[in-house]
């Protein structure tokens, strides 16, 4: 057997093999966008949840055909994929109304690149009781076209289920980042970007086996150069691609927690086990930290801001950061509003933040280089 | 060193009616002043939320700031509210309009009052903010922002609309529920904020108001099919004002009407926009450059008058059951039924109720042309025009043109390069009429 | 104790050998350009020269600038932003506020009292706000691009010139001379734009008393008058504007002696290879 290491950066390279393996041995696939579609779901169908992927790697040749230059480069280059056929594996296709740019690109695929199944799942921007409800019954709506399309009624036991094996995973995680805790941490930032990476498109059970695989592995091997380097805090959206992590590394640099759409942002909370799993799955996933969703003001502006931003406070000190890096994908008009408030609120701690902007493109990545380096010059 | 003198930018319109336009915009910030100076509620809030008529029902005076966006532009007097927000660390490919609105209220909160020479006297300090989640996201994250710059009340609301693909009779009953919810809400925060109910009955007034003001405009519209056109676009985008920033109040009505007795005449005397109408263009969809809307005047220097528009119209009237009696639970209705009015169609033909509504204007309005305008930094009318032209290929061979900059922000047009792209289109709906 | 700091920007690089009283030994500025891939090696070489010095006899060297990745004989590797704050510590110790236009990228940065780094921010990979855009846009004009600071004292006015990107602009810059502008008027126009978007960008830091230009842009007058009309004031300018980041980088050599800190690897004389 090869170490979970290695097994892992092999999943990470070659993300849809093992999907195309399993539906090849007769599963159903269903890809989907973001944070705000619930594996559990897919999982207690008895099909494999595949979290749709770009490649910051490779140049978006075709999607300007079909969607303007200007919408989020990472859903372009996602939709890229699928017309040059990498994703015609998927069964089903869903995404949920996380965003315009989602919202507008379900249309363009469904009408493009059809999935056998394909679904949108409205989510509130809202979060409070109504918003609950709303979400819920939109989730009942998905399982309902599910049962259509599958021809299976939904088995509430294989739900409850499912988010038992979800929060184990979400256990394990954890687990691993805590490993990043000490100083020097025992894990890079790039590895937990493949680690995380490697399990969007496998199924739940193998990728906690891994993981904890991995985690013995880690605390075997012999420490790192104990060099005292900043210890690093990401924030940003899409980042499934290790290459900006490890140039923030090789800066050096520890970069020792996140708050991304492919990191915290997906796997962080626990989904609460109600009597009907429905509930406590619409409760989590409604909550789920992403600047898309708006958080309900409270009080005065730094009220509001510590009601935001409190759980990042949390990392922040548990994690023992010092300096925070922005990295925002191009036209994500949440996140360019979000920033500056973030910003100003890890400031008031006086914690230094370096915001950048950039598109999904690993070539340009390079230019990011002096940026980077002077940032941490600047608080090292 | 001075600036050299500018050259005008603005149209030529071709309605008595769209010139007057010019004093319902300046009432809008002037009866805000009004109302601040006598302790009257004033809120920013977006239009086209389906909230507006509860606003009005609520005495709030209503700041629409996306519309002082824009009439920044129209004055070319936007650079330096964009210049601050980005100065504030706001990217320059966030929404123009979001970036002026929150340029205008840093410089305010800098300077300890509006900016001189603010365009209508600028946009008071709002006692509270009203976002929502209609037609797209910096609606409700831009308040939530601006409380860097204004520490007040803020509530948005969700807008929901289904995907055209769901099964309406499946999804109508959490949908329109949710939206009544979500109305409760707003109504709720606005009576804690002033103080005061809700009267329903002044609610239904406003929505009767608002409803005969879309009617009366829906009928305008209805007569443009005439040759030649009796309105351009442009006018369009000025007569929108009544009926997206005064719907619920008595002058949108009268304005329309009066709109309606102009159109009428003209349709019945045929006396066209231009003399000489060779080719009739569609306005497929974008927000329009307000920075240069003599560009409508100089495809009609071509004989090409824009004859109608899907930009700011965004449903026809819909027909909500008697069966509903509670004023809010006939906003939700009504705004349910508007998001879905072309699904139907859409599934039965395109797959899109967007290329439904511009096959339905190619052909009612004999159209030559469709030209897209395409803004940098607006995705939420942006995205979704190349994949509309290609859709419509598949139905007409009509010329199609998507031209780029930017709603207000003048760094992303390039004047040269839409007179090329302008005029190879004109070459080829000359090249098609001559066949 | 002698120290070298080499400087690889876009368009030149610059060396400067300064001894252990910080007292400047040598300087030296030359092309870098794609063609001139050896040069670092013989900029650096000339300035040893000039020093009477060997590459063996400097106690630290440190390479800064766009190409400072893979200098084979440099004993760290600092970024420009760090270094012209070093280098204007000692030039002007009164200045907070660093604006520095080079030929591909500009930026704006910070310095606390101390004279250390507090913030920066450099422009969006684009060369709106760099010396790329007035040297595209000199050619359309037929200029040399020295004579632009010039020409635009000239002016009276300026005209607008809206557009960000490099190559709209030249666009708009054809249109303006077909409405009968003059190229007095325009040039001025482009410091004006140009100006306007260094500024903006260093805005975000708060402006404070005093302010330095350096690199390329402070060399033409016109456009250093543009962005004194912007900024309020009066701005400094460096003796040598090209050369501070070079100065920081031999000053932050001694700062690393002094602090103990010994190289990251050996010398090489080699050539520099970061354009291949």
């Amino acid at each position: 057997m090869k170490p979970a290491s290695i097994q892992l950066d092999e999943l990470y390279v070659q993300r849809d093999k093992h999907a195309k393996e399993l539906r090849d041995s007769g599963k159903k696939v269903i890809g989907y966008f973001c944070c705000f579609v619930p594996d559990e779901i897919i999982t207690a169908f008895d099909m494999v949840p595949y979290r749709i992927q770009g490649s910051q790697n490779k140049a978006i040749d075709q999607a300007d055909a079909y969607i303007e230059p200007m919408a989020c480069p990472f859903v372009r280059s996602c939709f890229n994929k699928a017309l040059k056929g990498e994703y015609d594996f998927l069964d089903g296709f869903v995404a949920p109304h996380s965003c315009d740019t989602v919202e507008r690109m379900y249309n363009i695929w469904c009408q493009n690149k059809p999935a056998p199944f394909n679904h949108l799942i409205n989510v509130p921007h809202m979060m409070g009781p109504s918003s609950e409800k709303f979400y819920r019954q939109e989730l009942d709506y998905f399982v309902k076209s599910l049962e259509n399309w599958t021809g299976h009624n939904l088995d509430t036991g294989k739900l409850r289920d499912a988010v038992r094996l979800y929060n184990e995973r979400r256990a394990v995680l954890r687990a691993l980042y805590d490993l990043r805790k000490s100083d020097p941490p025992l894990v890079l930032g790039t590895e937990i970007t493949t680690v995380l990476v490697a399990g969007m498109g496998i199924p739940a059970a193998k990728h906690i086996e891994l993981v904890k695989q991995f985690i013995d592995e880690v605390k075997g091997r012999p420490l790192p150069q104990t060099q005292k380097l900043p210890r690093i805090f990401i924030w940003g959206n899409e980042l499934d691609d290790i290459a900006f992590i490890k140039l923030v590394e090789e800066c050096g640099a520890w970069v020792v927690m996140d708050d991304l759409c492919t990191g915290t942002r997906f796997f962080w909370e626990d989904v609460p086990e109600t009597a009907d799993p429905l509930d406590g799955i619409a409760t989590r996933y409604l909550y789920t930290h992403c600047p898309r969703s708006n958080v309900p003001q409270t009080k005065t502006r730094a009220g509001d801001l510590e009601n935001r931003y409190s759980y990042i406070n949390d990392f922040i000190k548990e994690w023992v950061v010092n300096g925070a890096i922005f990295y925002i994908v191009r036209y994500c008009d949440t996140c360019e509003l979000e920033g500056p408030d973030l910003r100003e609120y890890l400031n008031g701690m006086g914690l230094p933040v370096l915001m950048i902007e950039d598109d999904y493109s690993t070539s340009t990545i390079g230019q990011l280089r002096t940026r980077v380096q002077a940032f941490l010059e600047m608080i090292g | 060193m001075e600036q050299k003198e500018q050259t005008k930018t603005t149209a030529v319109k071709g309605t008595d009616m769209a010139r007057k336009v010019r004093g319902l915009v300046k009432n809008i910030y002037r009866s805000a002043h009004e109302a601040k100076a006598q302790g009257k509620k004033v809120a920013y809030m977006m239009v086209s939320s389906q909230y507006d008529e509860i606003i009005r029902a609520m005495d709030v005076v209503p700041i629409p700031t996306e519309n002082y966006a824009g009439l920044c532009a129209a004055k070319r007097e936007m650079d330096r509210f964009l210049l601050k927000a980005e100065a504030d660390g706001y990217s320059q490919v966030l929404c123009s309009y979001a970036r002026i609105g929150l340029g205008f209220d840093s410089l305010r909160k800098e300077l300890g009052g509006i900016p001189e020479g603010a365009p209508d006297g600028g946009m008071p300090t709002p006692d509270m903010m009203l976002g929502s989640s209609a037609v797209c996201d910096p609606r409700y994250k831009w308040f939530q922002a601006a409380g860097r710059y204004l520490d007040v009340p803020t509530y948005s609301i969700d807008v929901v609309w289904p995907p055209v693909d769901a099964d309406l009779k499946a999804v109508r009953d959490h949908y329109i529920q949710y939206q009544k919810e979500q109305f409760q809400g707003l109504i709720s925060f606005m009576e804690q904020q002033t103080g005061k109910k809700l009267n329903k009955e002044r609610l239904w007034e406003t929505i009767r108001l608002s409803d005969e003001a879309w009617r009366l405009w829906y009928e305008i519209d209805r007569m443009r099919v005439a040759i030649p056109s009796p309105m351009p676009a442009q006018d369009h985008f000025s007569v929108m004002v009544a009926g997206y920033y005064y719907p619920g109040m008595q002058e949108a009505v009268d304005f329309y009407q009066s709109l309606y007795d102009e159109v009428k005449y003209k349709v019945e005397n045929k006396i066209g926009v231009i003399p000489d109408e060779k080719y009739r263009i569609l306005y497929g969809g974008g927000l329009p450059p307000w920075h240069t809307l003599w560009i409508f005047n100089y495809f009609e220097s071509f004989g090409a008058v824009f004859a109608i528009e899907r930009q700011y119209r965004a449903y026809d009237p819909v027909e909500v059951p008697s069966s509903v009696k509670d004023p809010v639970e006939f906003l939700a209705w009504r705004s349910f039924l508007r998001a879905t009015q072309f699904y139907e169609k859409a599934r039965a033909n395109s797959g899109n109720p967007t290329v439904e509504r511009l096959l339905g204007m190619i052909d009612r309005y004999a159209i030559d042309g469709v030209v897209f305008h395409a803004c940098r930094s607006c995705r939420a009318t942006t995205i979704g025009q190349v994949h509309y032209k290609n859709i419509l290929g598949r139905y007409t061979d009509i010329p199609m043109m998507q031209l780029v900059s930017d709603m207000v922000d003048l760094r992303d047009y390039s004047e040269a390069q839409w007179k090329a792209q302008i005029g190879a289109f004109i070459e080829t709906l000359a090249g098609r009429s001559a066949r | 104790m002698p120290f070298a700091g080499i400087d690889i920007g876009s368009t030149m690089t610059k060396a400067i050998i300064v001894d252990h009283e910080e007292r400047i030994l040598a300087s030296v500025i030359g092309p870098t350009g794609a063609e001139h891939r050896h040069l670092a090696l013989k900029v650096i070489d000339e300035a040893l020269q000039k020093a009477s010095l060997a590459m063996e006899g400097l106690d630290f060297i440190v390479a800064t600038g766009y190409g400072r990745i893979s200098v084979p004989f440099a004993d760290k590797q600092i970024t420009e932003i760090t270094c012209h704050a070093r280098g204007i510590r000692a030039l002007l110790p009164t200045v907070r506020i660093i604006i520095d236009i080079g030929g591909q990228d500009s930026k704006g940065i910070k310095l606390d009292n101390e004279g250390k780094v507090a913030n920066f921010v450099m422009n969006d990979k684009c060369a709106a706000g760099t010396g790329r855009f007035l040297e595209v846009i000199a050619e359309t004009l037929g200029l040399k691009l020295d004579r632009l600071g010039k020409i635009s004292l000239t002016a009276e006015a300026y005209v607008q010139i809206s557009n960000t990107c490099t190559v709209f602009a030249e666009h708009e810059v054809t249109s303006r001379l077909a409405e009968g502008a003059s190229i007095p008027e325009i040039v001025a126009g482009l410091h004006e734009a140009i100006a306007g978007r260094v500024i903006n960008m260093v805005r975000h830091l708060g402006m404070e008393k005093d302010v330095v230009v350096t690199g390329g842009g402070a060399m033409n007058i016109g456009l250093v008058r543009a962005i004194e009309n912007k900024v309020g004031f009066p701005v400094l300018i460096p003796p040598e504007p090209l050369l501070t980041g070079a100065l920081g980088a031999a000053l932050a050599g001694h700062d690393f002696v002094r602090r103990g800190v010994t190289p990251d690897h050996g010398r090489r004389r080699e050539r520099v290879t970061f354009f291949q």
